[in-house]
């Protein structure tokens, strides 16, 4: 038997997306006759990822890594190219195959909401037909790496967001899949929550072998988890490799962001249309219109920070690492 | 006052326009029961010849009368605005100048009736031709004097249903008490069967009541069924109705908006 | 086997739910009692008025408000909760793991709300039945009552199968949400026998949505109203709705994967 738990073959997906115009005309039009526009999300990728390996799998949105993910767990059907999960062909979606992944999707709840988490897991164990002993056997490893049983008896609607991720990605892994299939487990999580996910992440694949491929918007989470990493952009395979070898492509840099103290008459606050160009690259930033943002390479920063600081009426100043998107989209989009 | 109504027109006009696709849904399932009661009892007519002195022919103007009563009447202000409480985005319009439930809800409600109408009205027309009623007894002095009735039996529920989503002020369960009004309606309105057909205890309790102006009181009107005597007698119960309504609709909304501040929701 | 645990599962999860929520549960036993209530004061009324309704006495018409029961409770114990939930997974797309479970899709979206107190109604029905046959004076024989249970089984499979059919399409058309609108709205024309509609609601009850196929046609059986052949034929009906349904199903996870086409 061949070390490779998944290898991807010129996997191809495009959607026909209905074209409609606004209207009613249109909307009957439409009816009868409809448009189609064709959408590559994914065109011919290739990859292998050998037993026990954690891959980072990343990109932009739209990027095409969920479509990438759900082919992989078997919920999309390719439109060209092939696929090999465990000896499977994912969707086909052999029960065998099932009981041998799991898909865990950050923004999607599997629990009902109602009911305690406790009442949801016997449910599964009784849909993977696992029996007591081995249920209470994974259940118990489980609870040691997540603490899980502090929450198994509440509703699942009155657990915080990070304990709710908790019980999610375990009540994945009951059936101890050997593939993991991760759509950006530790997203809306604060940084403390994102730790824990991450390290049992580790903790589980080390203990159980099992393979994982994750996507994630937070670099941190790549960079703490994965030595190899997959970049995918526009549907199609830029990068796959090492993470260090990737972090000599990307030039590092960071995110500066100040809000000014303007002088009095002008009152506080509205620091745009202030020039900083001489700082660094502007960067827009719709989230926090009150703040002005420059891109600086990482080695400058101490430098420029203490130049802004002297030179400028500053109020509020924050150092960050720039959003993955936006790294990819410089490294890959030139 | 008046222009807040046309904003307020144009603003939920809108909004109900683009619900137009479940409106055909919504009057299918609202069709439905009117027309059963109304094949039952034309069954039961055409075998018997009569049924306590009703023809096949009363029954089906009486139901075919109904449909659009019905549609006149009744509100949909539950749904309009019984999650606003449990979601809170009741706060929201309570900051605003104007009443929530008398101006928007309301001309929401009417945006909604007005749009049914529109599908209601080509439905009716077909449905004639399928049970060929005979309008003979109707007469347009009979639909003049029920108008006014109609509109008294649209107040006095829109004030009553007020009355029970405001209940949400302090329950969870205002769909089911609205369901418990609900079959008040269907045994007291005159939904079922014409009221004169019920037993003489519930028509006599239907009499003070003011369920039966919205349907029965109009339709009978409008078929020239009633004397001037039993017409003064409905509306005269109907105004003192949409008085106590309305006094108590105020006393529980002021309640319920100074409970749903104290809790903070 | 595999079936019976899962669904033993689902009606244990549905137990505690009833329970977190039991005031409800107080409250919609309540007004189940008045529905009930409001129904039999509705037969009382047109037969104080009458003798017959287009050939049915009294006693058939508590007996055919006992199998409009029957087929009432399941839909509102299993097919009004289930396709909220249904539509609902659609909606915020959790459907992606009901698909990924290793267990037919079809069965976990039947199965998986169960409005448990409703279960009485069964009991409710059969008495209803029972003493509706009793009042009527009817001559029943165990083979009536043997093509009664086929027709009512064969019944249910029927408005089942529409069902499956409906939610289905919302694979194609994910913004169709009314998708059951319909069969909530002419449920209620199972109360009473189809003979007393107007030709043109009679074809929609049996042939569109078919209501009275499931209510009047197994009383008919059990008075013994049937012909042999009729009874066969109503059979075979349930069981190649089943089937397509099924098949639909099929297509319908298959246009929502992007196999098709």
């Amino acid at each position: 038997m061949s070390s490779e738990s998944i290898i991807v073959e010129q996997l191809s997906k495009t959607y026909q997306v209905p074209e409609r115009e606004g209207g009613f005309g249109a909307a009957v039009r439409g009816f009868f006759k409809r448009k189609y526009k064709d959408v590559k999300a994914v065109q011919e990728v290739n990859f292998k990822i050998e037993q026990g390996e954690i891959v980072g799998f990343l990109g932009p949105n739209g990027a095409g890594k969920t479509t990438t993910l759900k082919m992989l767990s078997g919920l999309l059907h390719p439109t060209g190219g092939t696929a090999n999960v465990l000896g499977f062909t994912p969707w086909e979606l052999k029960p065998d195959y099932l009981r041998s992944m799991t898909l865990v999707m950050g923004q999607r709840n599997r629990l009902a909401w109602d009911i305690p988490a406790a009442d949801s897991y016997l449910l599964a164990q009784a849909i993977y037909r696992l029996s007591d002993d081995d249920y209470k056997k994974t259940y118990k490893e489980l609870d040691e790496l997540l603490e899980l049983e502090p929450l198994m008896k509440k509703p699942v609607r009155n657990l915080s967001l990070g304990e709710r991720m908790k019980v999610e990605i375990a009540a994945g892994l009951l059936h101890r899949p050997k593939v993991l299939f991760l759509d950006e487990p530790t997203i809306g999580l604060d940084i403390s929550g994102q730790v824990k996910i991450r390290e049992f992440l580790r903790e589980y694949n080390k203990r159980t072998g099992a393979t994982i491929l994750l996507t994630s918007h937070y670099m941190a989470d790549v960079t703490a988890l994965c030595e190899r990493i997959i970049i995918i952009h526009h549907g199609q395979l830029k990068y796959d490799g090492g993470i260090a070898n990737l972090s000599r492509r990307i030039a590092p840099f960071k995110l500066i962001g100040v809000r000014l103290a303007l002088s009095e008459d002008e009152g506080l606050g509205d620091s745009n249309g202030r020039d900083l160009s001489k700082y660094g690259d502007p960067v827009q930033n719709e989230e926090d219109a009150e703040k002005v943002y420059v891109r600086v390479k990482a080695e400058d920063v101490t430098k420029v920070t203490s130049r802004m600081l002297s030179e400028l009426p500053i109020h509020d100043i924050t150092i960050a690492d720039p959003p993955i998107e936006d790294v990819i989209e410089r490294a890959f989009n030139e | 006052m008046f222009n807040i109504f046309k904003r307020l027109w144009q603003v939920n006009w809108a909004e109900q326009w683009q619900y137009r696709a479940n409106l055909a849904m919504y009057i299918l399932y609202w069709l439905v029961s009117p027309i059963i009661y109304l094949s039952v009892w034309t069954s039961i007519a055409t075998a018997n010849g009569d049924v306590n002195g009703l023809t096949a022919n009363d029954f089906i103007t009486y139901y075919m009368i109904l449909l659009i009563v019905d549609q006149l009447t009744s509100n949909i202000i539950i749904h309009i605005f019984g999650y606003k409480v449990q979601d809170g985005s009741l706060s929201g319009e309570l900051i605003k100048p104007i009443h929530p439930m008398l101006t928007n809800t309301l001309v929401n409600d009417i945006a909604f009736k007005t749009l049914n109408m529109m599908l209601l009205i080509p439905i009716w027309i077909g449905l004639t031709l399928l049970f060929k009623p005979q309008f003979d007894s109707v007469s347009l002095g009979g639909i003049a004097l029920a108008i006014p009735a109609i509109a008294l039996g649209y107040a006095i529920n829109f004030l009553l249903s007020g009355i029970i989503t405001s209940l949400a002020f302090w329950t969870t369960r205002v769909y089911s008490i609205h369901e418990f009004y609900y079959a008040l309606i269907m045994l007291f309105a005159g939904q079922f069967v014409p009221l004169q057909l019920m037993p003489a205890v519930i028509q006599n309790i239907a009499r003070v009541l003011p369920f039966q102006l919205f349907m029965y009181l109009p339709i009978q009107i409008i078929q020239g069924n009633l004397s001037a005597q039993e017409i003064t007698q409905g509306y005269v119960t109907g105004i003192l109705w949409f008085i106590a309504a309305l006094i108590g609709f105020r006393i529980v909304w002021r309640r319920g908006v100074k409970q749903y501040s104290a809790v903070g929701a | 086997m595999h079936s019976f645990k899962l669904i033993s599962t689902f009606i244990k999860i549905n137990i505690q739910m009833a329970v977190a929520y039991r005031a409800d549960t107080v409250v919609n036993i309540l007004l189940n009692l008045m529905w009930l209530g409001w129904e039999l004061l509705t037969l009382s009324i047109i037969f104080s008025n009458t003798q017959t309704i287009s050939g049915w006495g009294f006693g058939e018409l508590i007996a055919l408000l006992g199998v409009f029961r029957l087929i009432n409770t399941m839909m509102v114990a299993l097919i009004w909760p289930n396709t909220e939930k249904f539509n609902q997974s659609i909606r915020d797309g959790s459907m992606d793991y009901t698909i990924l479970q290793p267990v037919n899709s079809m069965f976990l979206v039947t199965f998986s709300r169960i409005t448990i107190w409703r279960i009485w109604d069964l009991i409710l029905a059969i008495v209803l039945i029972t003493v509706g046959i009793n009042i009527s004076g009817d001559l029943v024989t165990p083979l009536s009552i043997a093509h009664f249970i086929l027709l009512a089984f064969s019944g249910v499979v029927i408005i089942y199968s529409l069902w499956i059919v409906l939610i289905a399409l919302t694979f194609w058309f994910t913004k169709f949400d009314n998708n059951v609108t319909i069969l909530h709205a002419l449920i209620d024309a199972g109360r009473y026998p189809s003979t007393v509609y107007p030709i043109w609601l009679q074809i929609i009850v049996t042939f569109l949505i078919p209501i009275a196929v499931a209510t009047t046609v197994p009383l008919q059986a059990l008075r013994g109203d049937l012909e042999g052949w009729r009874i066969i034929m109503f059979f075979a009906i349930g069981i190649a709705s089943f089937i397509v349904a099924s098949q639909v199903w099929k297509r319908g996870l298959k246009q929502y994967s992007g196999a098709s086409s």
